[in-house]
């Protein structure tokens, strides 16, 4: 039977742009703004330093103020459909920060993924932001928009109204003409909340256009500082940054395709029980197993290898009777979808070339971890 | 911030591979690539611009 030609010329006039500008997959560009993804563990405490400390993708930016502990919480705003929320818990307070000090939760961007937005050419596009909040410690906060290509940024403040009560916020940014993002894997973009920063970053006035990153500019002079005490405690979730000058509802993702996006800066392989045999590999020296390990997911660069201890880990070649706790670990060679490592032990009594295995520890819980963050 | 940095060498061939990197109050470890896009690599040559030393014990 033949088919009908069917003209199409006229079958979307109907739709408004505005709905269709808003159902664009994958609009988000920031990735798990639902703060469901948590491979390297839910809680972390006794924070002072800058790192990725739980959920995935979210760097906390932290130089000498206060303590804190951050945690996945299950404390969300009712009937958003969101499950999780970041919370900082301030543990060891500073009151009186000195000029340099400041804590900043971020997320860098990779240009590659940012080359839409036109930045830098007179079609720029304007960003929108939208996030819940929560906080005992109301009062001003500041984002801001940080292009770290050209040392260019842009700030805007919120403020948290109600005490302990989650909020929506909404900001938009105005689309900058003046220097491209480059096309590339490296971070181009940054996105920062400031929860308290010292006279360095407060002392001007707020660069709420974009322009020359001066770091004066940056915060807000009336910027809460969350690290005032030991009381306060601060949530975020759901947020999104998207193109155009208005907020749609947040893009939930399924959880394996959150999940596959985070695993290309970082990726945690977890295993449990008694010698659970975790890869095979060769026996290059009497001490010595070479494995090649394939990643789940394609990541962002050549990752570096860590993991929970070397001692969770075991070597054995099959049939030798000379397996022994693992002592030492390297990368050999990587690449962005594998990466081929060796393990080491103390005692040298294995058989060269002949077959071996890297499983636990006895019971111990062993992680592999390759990390290739912005 | 890191403590040491140390050269590793493949075994086999004896060439520098990657480098073992230890940190100031932490236990953690790191082998890093190199690979300029690895943002762990950028903090070591960082590092080294600042003036510190990578241990190269190459194998004889």
């Amino acid at each position: 039977m033949a088919l009908s030609r069917i003209d199409t010329t006229n079958m979307i006039e109907d739709v408004p742009q505005s709905k269709l500008d808003n159902n664009i997959n994958f609009r988000n560009i920031i990735i798990n703004g639902d703060m469901s993804i948590a491979q390297r563990g839910t809680s972390t405490a006794s924070i002072t330093g800058a790192g990725y400390h739980t959920i995935d993708r979210i760097n906390t930016n932290l130089s000498s103020l206060g303590t804190w502990t951050q945690s996945q919480s299950t404390d969300v705003p009712s009937s958003q459909g969101f499950a999780k929320s970041l919370k900082m818990d301030c543990t060891t307070a500073d009151a009186s920060p000195s000029s340099a000090d400041f804590l900043q939760l971020k997320q860098r961007i990779e240009g590659q993924n940012l080359q839409y937005l036109k930045k830098g050419t007179s079609s720029a596009t304007s960003l929108t932001l939208s996030f819940w909040v929560k906080s005992n410690k109301t009062g001003t906060y500041t984002c801001e928009l940080n292009d770290t290509d050209n040392s260019r940024q842009i700030s805007k403040t919120y403020t948290i109204s109600s005490a302990s009560t989650w909020e929506k916020k909404t900001i938009t940014f105005a689309g900058d003409t003046t220097g491209t993002l480059d096309n590339d894997n490296a971070g181009s973009l940054e996105l920062n909340f400031w929860l308290g920063a010292g006279s360095n970053w407060t002392s001007g006035t707020l660069n709420t256009s974009w322009g020359t990153s001066v770091s004066a500019n940056r915060v807000s002079s009336s910027n809460v500082n969350l690290a005032d005490s030991t009381s306060n405690e601060w949530y975020i979730t759901g947020i999104q940054l998207e193109a155009g000058t208005t907020a749609s509802d947040f893009e939930f993702l399924p959880v394996d395709v959150n999940l596959q996006r985070c695993q290309r800066y970082y990726q945690q392989y977890d295993y449990t029980g008694t010698y659970h045999v975790i890869a095979h590999g060769t026996v290059i020296g009497g001490n010595q197993i070479r494995i090649i390990f394939p990643f789940i997911n394609t990541m962002r660069s050549t990752p570096s290898l860590s993991n929970n201890g070397v001692g969770n880990f075991r070597l054995n070649a099959y049939g030798s009777g000379a397996d022994q706790t693992c002592t030492g670990m390297s990368l050999i060679f990587g690449t962005v979808q594998n990466a081929e490592l060796n393990f080491t032990k103390t005692t040298s009594n294995l058989s060269t070339n002949t077959n071996g295995r890297i499983s636990t520890e006895h019971t111990n819980d062993a992680s592999l971890i390759f990390n290739a963050e912005l | 911030m890191i403590d040491t940095v140390t050269k590793n060498y493949e075994p086999i061939y004896n060439t520098f591979c990657s480098y073992q990197v230890t940190y100031v109050n932490s236990e953690i470890v790191k082998s890093v690539p190199l690979d300029e896009a690895n943002t762990d690599y950028q903090a070591i040559q960082e590092w080294i611009s600042e003036g510190n030393t990578v241990i190269d014990n190459p194998p004889e």
